[in-house]
C-alpha cells in the first residue's frame, strides 16, 4: 500500500507554529516509504487540483492529510480522492491546526504532537479498507396516521407533489377535533368553513387522485424500514357504499334504534345509521353494528331484517353492503407520517373538581360541542335542569403544571378559555363569567383581542388559584359551588391593575365593584374545565408497532426537539401536529407541511438511496446470539436472525454511532470506519 | 521513556534527549483523550478557533459517539504506556445517536472499578462531558486532568 502524506500550511496558520520540514522529517523516519509533500493553502483550487494529479502520478492507495479539523474539510478532500480515483474512505485527516497548532504554546511540542498524530493516522490509514456507499430503490410514497389537520395539509401537501398518499383514519370522518369546533381562536373563524375548503381539496381537489382516504381503518403492522415500508391497515366496515351513497340523509329518520353519540361526547343519541354529526366528511352515514337490528335481531339470532333504512334509500339497495367484512389492506410506503392528534386529560383524576359526578362540569371538548350548532344541543347552552346557565366558572390549568399530574402547560386553553368567554358572552349577554387559572399563557401576536375582550368585560372575573386541583366544587342546590381561600390572588377587570400575582391578594376589588374575599364561597351553573392535552388513546397502540420511543408524558418522542422535532426516533416515520406535543391548529398546519418536506427531500422518485458506508455490521459466525447489542441500539438497527442463530444490522437504520461494537463481548461487530483494529492502532502509535 | 518532553520523544533513537528530560525530572504524562465526534471533539476545535492555549500531553482519538469506547481501548492504552485516560461525551441529552453517553457513562463506572483492582487510581480514568460550545471548560478539563495525572506521577509498569 502506497501512503502519501499532505501536510497543509495553512498559509502559516499551521507553519508558523509547525515546522513542517521536522515533521518530514520525523514522519519519514519512523514510517519508511511513505510520500511527504507540504502545500500552502491544499482546500483552495490550486491545492486541490495538486492533491488530485499527485494521487495519480503516484499511484497512491492511501492519504493522510494534517490540516484543519476534519469538520471543516473532510468532504472537500474526499471529494478529491474520490476525482482521483481513490475511495474517499482511505483518507485521514490530522487535525493539526485546531487541535496543535493553534493551542500548544510552544512550538516543539506542538511539532512532537504532531508527529505523533500523523504516524497514527499513518498506521490506521492503511488498516482502513474502501468503504462503499450502498443504494437501495425506495418508495416516494406515504402513509399518514390521522386525518385531522397535520395529516390533511401533509396529504394534500405530498398530492400536490405527485406523490400518493394513504391517509388513515380510524374515526369515520375527517378533519380531526377542530372540524367540531364552531368558532376557533384567535380570530373566532367557523371551525368547519376552515377546514372545509383543504378537506374538499383533498376529496375531490386538482390532487385528491393522489390521495386515498381509509376511513374507520386503523394501522395493524408495519415492517420494513425507511423508504420501504409495508404498511397493514384494517378497515372496518362502515356498511355504506362512499362511491354509491349521495349522502342525502333519508335513511336516518325511519331507523329505529339509537345510541350515545361518541362524536358528541356522549351528550346526545345517534342512529343506528347516521352521520357522526351534520356535514362531517366523507358525506356517508355509517352503520353501528353494535346496535343495528340487522347484526342484532329480535329473536337474538343476529340475524335481522330491519331493512328501513334500505327502503328509505332512493339510490337503492345497492348502496347497502351489510355483507362487508372487516379488510386487511397493504401499502407500501417510503415514509409513514404520524398526525394522530392528542386528547384532553382524564377530569375525574381530579375529583375534587365534580367531573362525572356533578352535573354541568364540562370538559372542553364537550363544551365545543355544545356551542356548536351540529352539536347535541345546536348550539344552545342550556343546564341539566333545561335552563340557560347565568354564570359560568372556567376553570384552567386542570391537570397541568401539577407533578401528581401533568408537569407542562399545554399552551392553548387559556387561548379556548377566552373564546369560551367571547362565545357565552354573544349568547348570554348578561351572564357571570369567573376565570380560575394557576398560570395565563397566551402567546402569539394574535392572541391579545381575545383575552382583551374577557379582561375589559364588567362581567368577567379572574381570579388566581395557587392550587387548582386542589381546589373543591360541589353541588349546593343544583349550584356549583367552590372557595376561593386557594386564590392567591384576584381581581375583576383590566382596569383596576391588570392580572395581579403575589400571595394574598384576595380582597382585590373588581371593576364590578363586588369584592371577592378569600374564603369566600362563589356558585355558578356551569363549569367548564380545561385540562391538559395528553396523547390520544392509540398511540401505545401505535408505538408499539412502529416501535416509535415515547417521551415521559406518553407522547411521541422526537428525534431532537427543537431541531427535529417532525421526525421521531425511527429513520422514515416522522411526527406532525398534537400526538408529539400540545399545540393549536396553525402549528399543526405547518408541522403538516413540515412532515412533507421531510418526505419530499428524503425520498425523490427515480432516486436510490444511498446508504453511509460508516456503520456496523455483524460477523456473523462470531455472534453468539446474546442480543446485547439489540439492547443498545438507540435506532432499533439491529435484529435477531433466529435461522442463523444471530444479530443482523439493518444498514439503513445504522447512524454509525459504534454503540452495539463497544458492547459486543464476542468482538463480533464491526464498526465500520472505526474498527477496533484502528483504534487499537491509534492508540499504539499515540503512546509510542 | 515517558519523562521526556521534547520533540524527539517519540523517536526510537532519542535516548540522549531521554536521558536529559530525567536529568530535569520533569514528568510529562502521556494521556489519551477518546472524544466524541458531535460534542467534545466540536468543543476541542471551539478552544482551538479561541486559540486557548492547553497542555499537550493529551493525544485525541476521535470516535463518532462516546458509547463507541469499548473499555478494552482503555485497559490497552494503560497497557500501552498511558498514565491517564479521558473520555469526554456529550451532555446528558445532547446526544447526537440519542443514548450514547449514556452507555459511556455506564461502562466507565463499572470500568473504574476493575482499574481500582489494578491499582490504578481513579483519577487517570476520567469521564466528562464537553459540549460543542464549550471550548473554554474542553481547556480547563485537559489542564485539570493533566494536573491531576502530574501529581499522581508516571503509572507504574504492571
Amino acid at each position: 500500500m502506497k501512503t502519501a502524506v499532505y501536510f497543509c500550511n495553512c498559509g502559516t496558520n499551521i507553519s508558523d507554529k509547525i515546522n513542517p520540514e521536522k515533521v518530514e522529517d520525523a514522519v519519514k523516519k519512523k514510517n519508511g516509504d511513505v510520500i511527504f509533500k507540504t502545500f500552502g493553502f491544499l482546500c483552495s483550487e490550486e491545492g486541490k487540483e495538486f492533491l488530485r494529479k499527485d494521487i495519480i502520478d503516484n499511484a497512491v492507495d492511501a492519504v493522510v492529510i494534517p490540516a484543519c479539523s476534519p469538520r471543516d474539510h473532510e468532504k472537500t478532500f474526499m471529494n478529491v480522492l474520490s476525482a482521483a480515483g481513490v475511495n474517499p474512505y482511505m483518507m485521514q485527516m490530522v487535525n493539526i491546526r485546531e487541535q496543535i497548532a493553534w493551542v500548544t504554546e510552544d512550538g516543539e511540542k506542538a511539532a512532537a504532537k504532531a508527529v505523533r498524530y500523523i504516524n497514527a493516522a499513518i498506521s490506521r490509514v492503511n488498516l482502513q479498507e474502501p468503504l462503499e456507499k450502498k443504494e437501495i430503490d425506495i418508495s416516494p410514497d406515504a402513509v399518514i396516521v390521522g386525518a385531522g389537520p397535520a395529516g390533511l395539509k401533509a396529504a394534500l401537501s405530498l398530492a400536490e407533489a405527485g406523490r400518493k398518499v394513504t391517509v388513515v383514519e380510524k374515526s369515520p370522518t375527517i378533519g380531526g377535533l377542530p372540524v367540531r369546533y364552531e368558532e376557533i381562536f384567535p380570530n373566532m373563524e367557523c371551525g368547519p368553513c376552515m377546514l372545509e375548503p383543504i378537506m374538499g381539496e383533498a376529496l375531490h381537489g386538482d390532487a385528491s387522485g393522489n390521495i386515498e382516504f381509509l376511513t374507520l381503518s386503523e394501522i395493524e403492522d408495519a415492517v420494513g424500514s425507511y423508504g420501504n415500508f409495508t404498511v397493514k391497515i384494517k378497515r372496518s366496515p362502515r356498511y355504506v357504499d362512499t362511491e354509491k351513497c349521495i349522502g342525502c340523509a333519508e335513511c336516518i329518520a325511519p331507523c329505529p334504534v339509537s345510541f350515545k353519540n361518541p362524536f358528541n361526547c356522549g351528550i346526545n343519541d345517534r342512529k343506528a345509521i347516521d352521520f357522526s354529526f351534520a356535514g362531517a366528511l366523507p358525506n356517508v352515514p355509517y352503520v353501528n353494528a353494535g346496535v343495528c337490528l340487522r347484526f342484532n335481531g329480535r329473536g337474538g339470532t343476529g340475524g335481522g331484517s330491519c331493512r328501513l333504512c334500505i327502503d328509505a334509500c332512493p339510490v337503492g339497495e345497492e348502496v347497502f353492503n351489510f355483507g362487508e367484512k372487516e379488510e386487511i389492506l397493504e401499502r407500501n410506503a417510503g415514509s409513514i407520517i404520524l398526525a394522530t392528534g392528542s386528547a384532553l386529560y382524564d377530569c375525574s383524576k381530579v375529583p375534587s373538581l365534580g367531573y362525572g359526578k356533578i352535573p354541568d362540569v364540562y370538559n372542553g371538548i364537550e363544551f365545543e360541542r355544545i356551542l356548536a350548532s351540529n352539536g347535541p344541543t345546536e348550539g344552545n347552552i342550556r343546564t341539566s335542569a333545561g335552563e340557560e346557565p347565568q354564570s359560568f366558572a372556567i376553570v384552567h390549568c386542570v391537570g397541568s403544571l401539577d407533578k401528581n399530574h401533568k408537569d407542562y402547560c399545554s399552551g392553548i386553553c387559556c387561548e379556548y378559555a377566552f373564546k369560551f368567554n367571547h362565545i357565552i358572552r354573544n349568547k348570554i349577554p348578561s351572564a357571570k363569567i369567573y376565570h380560575l387559572y394557576k398560570e395565563m399563557v397566551i402567546p402569539g401576536k394574535e392572541s391579545g383581542s381575545l383575552y382583551r375582550h374577557a379582561a375589559e368585560d364588567k362581567n368577567t372575573v379572574f381570579i388566581r388559584v395557587s392550587d387548582i386541583n386542589g381546589m373543591t366544587i360541589t353541588e349546593e342546590n343544583g349550584r356549583k359551588v367552590f372557595s376561593v381561600k386557594d386564590a392567591c390572588g384576584s381581581v375583576g377587570g383590566i382596569e383596576t391593575g391588570g392580572i395581579r400575582s403575589g400571595v394574598g391578594g384576595a380582597g382585590e376589588r373588581n371593576e364590578t365593584g363586588g369584592e371577592i374575599e378569600s374564603g369566600e364561597k362563589i356558585s355558578v351553573d356551569a363549569v367548564i374545565l380545561c385540562p391538559a392535552v395528553v396523547p390520544g388513546e392509540d398511540m401505545d397502540r401505535l408505538a408499539g408497532i412502529l416501535e416509535t420511543a415515547k417521551d415521559k408524558n406518553g407522547f411521541f418522542e422526537e428525534l431532537h426537539g427543537r431541531t427535529d422535532a417532525g421526525r421521531s426516533k425511527i429513520k422514515g416515520v416522522y411526527l406532525a401536529g398534537s400526538c408529539h406535543s400540545p399545540m393549536d391548529i396553525k402549528e399543526a398546519m405547518n408541522e403538516g407541511m413540515a412532515a412533507a418536506g421531510y418526505v419530499l427531500s428524503g425520498l425523490v422518485a427515480g432516486k436510490k438511496l444511498s446508504i453511509d458506508p460508516i456503520s456496523a455490521a455483524v460477523e456473523q459466525e462470531r455472534c453468539s446470539g446474546c442480543k446485547v447489542c439489540i439492547g443498545v441500539c438507540p435506532y432499533k438497527a439491529i435484529s435477531f436472525d433466529e435461522e442463523k442463530e444471530a444479530s443482523f444490522v439493518n444498514e439503513l437504520l445504522c447512524q454509525g454511532c459504534g454503540t452495539c461494537a463497544a458492547a459486543c463481548p464476542s468482538s463480533a461487530i464491526k464498526a465500520n470506519g472505526f474498527t477496533d483494529g484502528e483504534i487499537f492502532a491509534e492508540i499504539g502509535i499515540m503512546l509510542s | 521513556m515517558k519523562n521526556s518532553a521534547s520533540i524527539m520523544e517519540n523517536m526510537p533513537d532519542s535516548g540522549s534527549n531521554i536521558e536529559e528530560a530525567k536529568k530535569t525530572e520533569v514528568f510529562e504524562p502521556r494521556i489519551i483523550g477518546f472524544l466524541c465526534n458531535w460534542c467534545s471533539y466540536a468543543g476541542a476545535d471551539k478552544a482551538g478557533a479561541a486559540q486557548k492555549h492547553y497542555s499537550p500531553n493529551v493525544s485525541v482519538i476521535k470516535v463518532m459517539c462516546s458509547g463507541r469506547i469499548d473499555p478494552q481501548f482503555i485497559l490497552d492504552a494503560f497497557r500501552k504506556g498511558a498514565d491517564g485516560v479521558m473520555i469526554l461525551a456529550c451532555h446528558p441529552g445532547d446526544c447526537h445517536y440519542k443514548e450514547g453517553n449514556y452507555r459511556a457513562v455506564q461502562r466507565h463506572r463499572l470500568l473504574l472499578r476493575l482499574l481500582k483492582q489494578f491499582g490504578i487510581e481513579e483519577e487517570r480514568c476520567r469521564f466528562d462531558y464537553v459540549s460543542a460550545g464549550e471550548g473554554d471548560r474542553f481547556v480547563s478539563v485537559i489542564n485539570e486532568t493533566v494536573e491531576a495525572v502530574k501529581k499522581l506521577g508516571p503509572l507504574k509498569n504492571y
